[in-house]
This record gives structure tokens, C-alpha cells and sequence, in this order.
């Protein structure tokens, strides 16, 4: 019994696995050649547009930024004052307070001159109830409303407050502790505006992490890389998760997510879609599939876009006990998202959505920690009964180790096309040594908490939503403040 | 370890066509790999270290080019005579130096003479652009735009544009109509900027979209430009097969308030397309058609959502006072909450006293939530 167990085991981990990865492989392949191709028509095309023409015309498409805040007292007025400044004609920030219990709310009052208003509050999609709505009596801030309602425990929640608080047809979602581009509703707003035949539904564009970045007054003016092992690692992460990876499948017209620190929503389809679900994991990618859903279901034509230009800064967690709350909660998001949208599965009714995009996130990204850990366990089951072909498991390995920094430098080297962030070769260097060592030591971390995330969502355990506890960015300081 | 890996490796390179199938694939991707990595290596650095050059390059080249413009150009002593600019002869030896023969310095060049064209007008915009004549650096601008390459094409479409340099119609009309949208925005906005007597000729021949991105810079373009000469757009309202054509006209029919368009713009009431007639009924709105009134009130209940609201909107900005029963009819009975909001607006925004008068009215009867609609649409505070 044992033995017939063990051969099917072994045929399995030596036939099907090396098919599974070698699958794997060449769709990174083919993600960072169409990557390529897409970021190269980007660069050529966006070397001749000039942005500044959009901040002043009259027929540029109004724009909500919704930004939920959740005990973001230390931070709070810096970054509503950085969210202001955004180089756009048509725009306003709605903040939602989601029932903070620190002196967000009162700071915000305090500093922008809010008083509370009578707003006509239309409930397009259901939220918790919202205590009151501020606006300012100073007209330099009369772009900026303020929704306060009772804490739904979510982003998701929050973000439904201020769509139904929204006054123009596009949205975008960010977290209010993002530093933005100043440009970033100008480009985010062009794929929308530049699309023949398709109703752009969402646009995105590339995240990176603040961490160690020179700000000054809630403006980025110096990138570089962050000096913590763990944002770093994060960084390099974000640029071949966007860069590669969501500028290929933007290529292909498939985008799996649009981040949910940064993404412009055409509002109608996401009302018509139910907006956010307050109770999913990973909310983002959770309504951007029910947009497609509604489309195709609709069958109205339509794309989501990606840009490879970063235009938001966020803080990585630079603790293994943020990060693994994080990343744990990704992976419950993710199997969530596939237990929830199962019927989608190769299913040809809803096309890209069903026939690309889910099964590549059920077999590459919700299987792939799984058969990783289990192929672990086999290895050291094979070690230990002296069954393994050392030169061969060597090869392998090998294999393995060399297509992944590969898949990683390339990133990097798109990256680098694009634009160059980095001013210092030290950062280049710093992100690139990244590339040889996370096989080793950041993506078990990524396996284990993944893998975490499934277990918690299996055995149902009530999930508590931490703050990420931000330490705020450090200002650049005032040269006669130092002196 | 290096020795055994090495060794490995060369023992599998030797004995490769003996190995199972999994180990030749695994090896075949491991030199790939390898290759790659390395490949990417080498040209991030090469990247970086032409694109130091290219700075220090132009660090260098920028100073001499702009010490001979100034020299030229700015402190020109025939300018300050008042020399008519045609007749002002530049210094030989300072134009005709063996560095300006270089590509990539003529480029600089160029690129040096449009900077300062966009920051001085007048004579010395003239004098400029003699400049740029005179240096034969319309021959590199020409040369671009006879390339396959649609980016060098509008570099060229820009460079002329910006010295004023006229470019046939033969050559430009084609590229109006170009598959790529780029090359095709570029050489309408050059058309508009160089035609100097019917800038909007390419309307008539456009069969590719008019992006609502491409329309900004052709609306800044018109709008901006004060040579241009201003047609009635209603021309195209009428007889164009283009929509995005028809769409950006009825923008700038509103932007120019052609009062005379208003006939042509109301036969688009009748459009099958519903947001085409959105975008007529708010051109209508926006020219103040009193003559419109009627016929949108009356059209109104047969109307998708978006005409709807156009409609109440539009009644809004034209606020004759004749149909503020209609508009308060809607806000107490329409059952959309966005149609009573810009009832609301609308009846608001007449600001008489017989408007105010209603809103006293309504605010006493209505229900707690069309009250908080008004008491929303009457606060300043509130801008959207």
C-alpha cells in the first residue's frame, strides 16, 4: 500500500511538478517579453505627451481621490495637504474617517477650518452609517470634504462611504498614507481618455516604498531604495510584480489586480458591480473581478490599463510581525477570492476573465505556495531514505535559482528603461543584490505566510484587523532648523 | 563547492545528449538564464553610462550654443538698430563652425532655438528662427520627417511647428489621417499651428477618431493660438460623418458661444445616439438656447438617464424662469436621486425671486431627504 502510495507520489512530484514549473517558467518568459514590448511602446509614446496640457483645460474629466484613514492622527495632515496639492483642474479629496479613535477627526477640523454640513448623502452602495460630513469654510480647501462614519473594519467599507459621497465619474482609491506623483491623476486619467473602442474600466500604475526615500513637505524628492533588508525586498518585489507582471497582462488586456493603493475606477461600472465587499480579504482584486464579471456578463467591451511609471510611495512594513499580517492576509484573500468566484473557473462565458486570468491565479498563484511546500517535505522525505540523485536535485536547483534571479534582473532592467528612479548607482546595486539572495531568504517567508493565510481561511479563524502602526516619514529638515 | 558545481556542470555539457529529457531542459534554461542575467547586466550599465555621456555632453556643447545665440541673436546689434530681420546677416565664422556639422550637435542646436523661441517673441523670435534657417537646420527637421519612424516624424512635425517653418499640404494632410494615434494628433495640432488659412481643413477629411485626450491639446492649441481664424464649427455639426468631430465641435461651439450654430446643434436632438444628444443638449445648454427649452422639456420623459440630466442641467444654465415648474415637478416627483439633485441645482441657479420663492416652498413640504437635497445644493461650502 505504502509502496504504491510512494510511486504514485514520486511520479507525481517527477512528471506533473516539473511540467507545473517549467509552465510556470515560461509565462514569466512570456510576461517579461510582452512587459517589454508594452513598456517600450509606453516610453516612445510618453516621451511626446506634455501632462501640463491637462492641467489647465476645461474639458479634463472630474475626479474624486478617495483616501479611508483609520487612526492616522501622527500622519494625517501631511498627507491630506500633499493629497491638495495633486496638479489637476477638475479634482476633490474625500477623506473618510472610519471611526478613528485618535484625534484624527478633530486635527483635520482643527487645521483645514471644517465645519459640518447638511450633505445629501445618496447610499449607491451599503456602507456603515455615516456620522456627519465636513467641508471647509477656507476656500483654499474647498476642495476637500471630510465623510465621518462608524468604523466598518474595513478599507473596503470606507471606500464604499466615499464613492457614494463622490461627485465626478471617476474615483481614485489610494490609502491615505501614500505619497502621490504629482502628475498621478493626469497620467492615470490618459489611458482612459486615448481608448478607441473599449471603455477603460480601471487604470493603475506602479507602487514603491517610501521608506527611505528624502521627502520633503510630503513630496518625494529623491528616490532610493530602501536601506531596511525587508522594505527592500518589498521594493524589489513591487517592481517585478508591476513593472513585469502587470504591464505584460496589461498587454494582454487580463490585469488580475489593480492595486489598492492606487487605482482610478470608472464609479459607474464599480456601482453597478456592488462596490467593495466589506468582507473580502483582498478587496481590490475582488471588485475589479466583478467589473469584469459585469461586463462581459453585459457584453460591453471594455480594458483595464497599466502604466509603468511609479506615482505612489507607501510605507513598507519594516517589522516581520507587520509583514507577515500582511502577506497572511493576501493569501486568505487570495484563496477567498477563488472559493467566492469559483463558477468563473475556464469558464468561456466570461472570456479573458475566466479562461486566462482565473486559472492562472488558481494554479500560479493560490497551488503554487502549496506544491512548493509540499515538494519540500518530499525532498527531505527522498534525503532522508537516500533516494535522491544528487547531480540531478542539483540541476535542478540550479535550474530554479538562475531563471528566478534572471526573471528578477530583467525586471530591474525594465524598470530601468523606464525611468531612473534611482539617481545612485548604490541603490541599483543595493535592489540587485536583493535578486540573488530572496530565493533564500524572503520567499519562504512568502510560502509560510501564504500558506498561513490558507489555513486561516479554512479552519474560519476571525480575522483582526491591525493597524500597520506607520511611523510617518521623515522630513527633509530646514537647513536653519539644523543649524 | 564552486569545483563540484563546476565540475558538474561541464560533465553534463559532455555527456548532454545521454541525460533524461527533464535534465536537458533544466540545463538548456540554466544557460539561458545565465546569459540573460549577465545580458541584462551589461546593458543597464551601458544605459547608464550613455545616458552619462549624453549629459556631460550636452553639459559641454550647451554653454558654446547658447554663448553664440546670445552673440547672435539677443545682442545682435543690427536688431538693435532696427535692421528689418530679413536683412540682418549673421557672422559666418561664428554659424558655420565644423562642430555645428555634427548630428547630434545640430540637434542640440535645435532644440536650444526652440527653448528660447517659446521664451522670446517678436523680432528676436524672428531673428531666432532666421537662425534655424540660415544654419540649414530645416534640412535635419525635413530629413526626420521623411522617416519610417513615426517618433522621429513628430519630433520633426514638432520642430517645425515651433519655428514656424510651412510644411505642404501634400505632406501633413496624410499624416491627419495616420494609424497611429500619436503621429496623427501631432500632425493635426501642426496643421492647425501652420495653416494659415484653413486650419480646420483636415476636419473635412478625417475618418480616424478624435480622441478625447487629443482633443485637450488641439482645444489649448485653438484656443491659445491668436492667428488662427475661427470658422463655424456648425459646418461640421452638420455635415461631418466623424463623431468625435461633431463631439469636439459642439465643445468649441459652447467654448466661442456661435450663437448662429444653434439650429444645426438642435438637429442633433434627434440623434439615435443617446450621447451624442447628451453632448448636444449641453452645448445647448451652455450657448444659453432659450429656443431650446421647449423642445428639450418636452423630449425630456422619453430619454435615457444621461439626456435626463443633461436636460435639467442645461435648463439650469439657460434659466429663463419658464419652465421652473417643470424643474420643481421633477425634483419633488423624479424618483433618481441624481435627477432631483440637479433639479435642484437647476432651480436654484435661476436665482429670482420666484425661484427662491419655490425652494421657500419646497424646503417646508417635501421629504426629509429632498430637504437635505436643497439645503445641500444652497451651501457654498459644497463645491460639487
Amino acid at each position: 500500500m505504502f509502496r504504491i502510495f510512494w510511486e504514485y507520489t514520486s511520479a507525481f512530484f517527477e512528471g506533473f511538478v516539473f511540467i507545473y514549473g517549467v509552465t510556470l517558467l515560461s509565462i514569466y518568459a512570456l510576461l517579461a517579453i510582452l512587459s517589454f514590448i508594452n513598456i517600450r511602446k509606453f516610453v516612445k509614446k510618453d516621451s511626446y505627451v506634455d501632462y501640463k496640457v491637462i492641467t489647465s483645460s476645461p474639458l479634463a474629466p472630474g475626479i474624486s481621490v478617495i483616501a479611508p484613514a483609520y487612526n492616522e492622527g501622527v500622519t494625517i495632515i501631511n498627507n491630506v495637504r500633499s493629497l491638495l496639492t495633486l496638479d489637476y483642474p477638475n479634482y476633490e479629496v474625500i477623506i473618510i474617517n472610519d471611526g478613528s479613535t485618535d484625534d484624527t477627526l478633530a486635527q483635520l477640523v482643527e487645521e483645514f477650518s471644517l465645519v459640518k454640513v447638511d450633505f445629501a448623502y445618496n447610499v449607491k452602495i451599503v456602507s456603515e452609517p455615516v456620522r456627519g460630513v465636513y467641508a471647509s469654510t477656507n476656500p483654499a480647501y474647498a476642495k476637500l470634504l471630510i465623510v465621518d462614519k462608524v468604523n466598518g473594519k474595513s478599507k473596503a467599507d470606507a471606500s464604499n462611504a466615499g464613492i457614494n459621497a463622490a461627485s465626478f465619474p471617476y474615483f481614485l482609491c489610494t490609502d491615505v498614507d501614500c505619497i502621490l506623483h504629482e502628475q498621478t491623476l493626469s497620467r492615470l486619467v490618459k489611458p482612459i481618455m486615448e481608448e478607441e473602442s473599449k471603455r477603460v474600466i480601471a487604470t493603475g500604475a506602479t507602487l514603491r516604498l517610501a521608506n527611505s526615500c528624502e521627502i520633503d513637505k510630503s513630496v518625494i524628492t529623491k528616490v532610493r531604495a530602501p536601506r531596511q533588508l525587508l522594505p527592500r525586498f518589498q521594493e524589489m518585489e513591487y517592481i517585478r510584480a508591476f513593472v513585469l507582471g502587470k504591464m505584460g497582462w496589461s498587454y494582454m488586456n487580463a490585469v488580475p489586480n489593480v492595486s489598492g493603493g492606487l487605482g482610478l475606477f470608472d464609479k459607474e461600472i464599480v456601482v453597478r458591480a456592488g462596490g467593495y465587499d466589506p468582507l473580502a480579504f483582498g478587496e481590490d482584486m475582488e471588485l475589479l473581478l466583478r467589473m469584469c464579471r459585469y461586463m462581459e456578463v453585459n457584453k460591453l467591451p471594455y480594458a483595464i490599463r497599466y502604466i509603468p511609471v511609479t506615482l505612489c510611495w507607501t510605507e513598507g512594513p519594516t517589522t516581520l510581525k507587520v509583514f507577515m499580517r500582511q502577506t497572511t492576509r493576501w493569501g486568505r484573500g487570495l484563496v477567498q477570492l477563488m472559493y467566492i468566484h469559483r463558477m468563473l473557473f475556464m469558464n468561456p462565458r466570461y472570456k479573458r476573465i475566466g479562461l486566462i486570468v482565473f486559472p492562472y491565479n488558481f494554479f500560479f498563484e493560490m497551488l503554487a505556495p502549496i506544491i512548493e511546500f509540499v515538494g519540500i517535505i518530499y525532498y527531505i522525505l527522498l534525503i532522508c531514505f537516500g533516494l535522491v540523485n544528487w547531480p540531478y536535485a542539483i540541476i535542478l536547483l540550479i535550474f530554479v535559482y538562475t531563471y528566478s534571479v534572471m526573471i528578477t534582473t530583467l525586471a530591474v532592467l525594465w524598470d530601468q528603461l523606464t525611468f531612473k528612479y534611482y539617481k545612485d548607482w548604490k541603490d541599483i546595486i543595493r535592489i540587485c543584490m536583493m535578486v540573488f539572495v530572496e530565493l533564500i531568504l524572503y520567499h519562504p517567508l512568502i510560502v509560510i505566510f501564504a500558506l498561513r493565510g490558507y489555513l486561516y481561511f479554512v479552519t474560519g479563524r476571525k480575522h483582526t484587523w491591525g493597524n500597520m502602526q506607520r511611523r510617518g516619514f521623515s522630513q527633509k529638515q530646514p537647513a536653519a532648523a539644523t543649524s | 563547492m564552486f569545483s563540484y558545481l563546476r565540475d558538474l556542470l561541464y560533465q553534463s555539457y559532455v555527456e548532454f545528449g545521454y541525460l533524461p529529457l527533464f535534465i536537458e531542459i533544466a540545463l538548456t534554461f540554466i544557460i539561458i538564464a545565465i546569459t540573460s542575467t549577465i545580458s541584462a547586466y551589461l546593458v543597464i550599465i551601458t544605459k547608464r553610462y550613455r545616458g552619462y555621456v549624453k549629459e556631460k555632453r550636452l553639459a559641454h556643447i550647451s554653454p558654446i550654443v547658447e554663448a553664440m545665440i546670445t552673440e547672435q541673436v539677443l545682442l545682435n546689434e543690427d536688431l538693435e538698430k532696427n535692421v528689418p530681420v530679413e536683412n540682418i546677416e549673421f557672422d559666418s565664422n561664428a554659424i558655420s563652425k565644423p562642430m555645428y556639422k555634427r548630428a547630434w550637435v545640430r540637434q542640440i542646436l535645435i532644440d536650444i532655438l526652440i527653448q528660447y523661441r517659446k521664451n522670446f517673441g517678436g523680432e528676436v523670435g524672428f531673428l531666432l528662427r532666421k537662425l534655424y534657417l540660415d544654419m540649414n537646420l530645416q534640412k535635419d527637421s525635413f530629413a526626420k520627417l521623411k522617416s519610417f519612424k513615426w517618433e522621429r516624424k513628430i519630433k520633426a512635425l514638432s520642430e517645425l511647428t515651433q519655428l514656424d517653418i510651412p510644411i505642404s499640404d501634400a505632406t501633413i494632410l496624410p499624416l491627419t489621417n495616420s494609424k497611429n494615434p500619436s503621429l496623427r494628433v501631432a500632425a493635426r495640432n501642426a496643421y492647425i499651428q501652420l495653416s494659415k488659412n484653413e486650419p480646420f481643413k483636415f476636419f473635412d477629411i478625417a475618418t480616424e477618431p478624435l480622441l478625447p485626450w487629443d482633443q485637450l491639446d488641439m482645444f489649448r492649441i485653438i484656443t491659445s493660438t491668436k492667428e488662427i481664424a475661427i470658422p463655424s464649427f456648425s459646418r461640421w455639426v452638420s455635415y461631418s460623418n466623424n463623431k468625435s468631430v461633431i463631439s469636439f465641435c459642439l465643445k468649441l461651439i459652447a467654448h466661442y458661444d456661435q450663437q448662429t450654430a444653434i439650429p444645426a446643434v438642435m438637429d442633433l436632438l434627434s440623434n439615435r445616439d443617446h450621447y451624442f444628444r447628451a453632448d448636444a443638449i449641453n452645448c445647448l445648454g451652455k450657448l444659453s438656447a432659450e429656443e431650446a427649452e421647449g423642445r428639450l422639456v418636452k423630449m425630456y420623459s422619453n430619454q435615457p438617464l444621461n439626456c435626463q440630466i443633461e436636460i435639467l442641467k442645461a435648463l439650469g444654465r439657460i434659466a429663463s424662469g419658464r419652465h421652473l415648474d417643470f424643474l420643481r415637478h421633477e425634483f419633488i416627483y423624479s424618483t433618481n436621486f441624481d435627477a432631483r439633485m440637479n433639479a435642484a441645482r437647476s432651480i436654484i441657479k435661476h436665482n429670482t425671486e420666484k425661484s427662491r420663492t419655490i425652494v421657500e416652498e419646497l424646503i417646508k413640504t417635501v421629504t426629509s431627504e429632498n430637504q437635505l437635497i436643497l439645503k445641500h445644493c444652497n451651501n457654498p461650502l459644497i463645491k460639487y
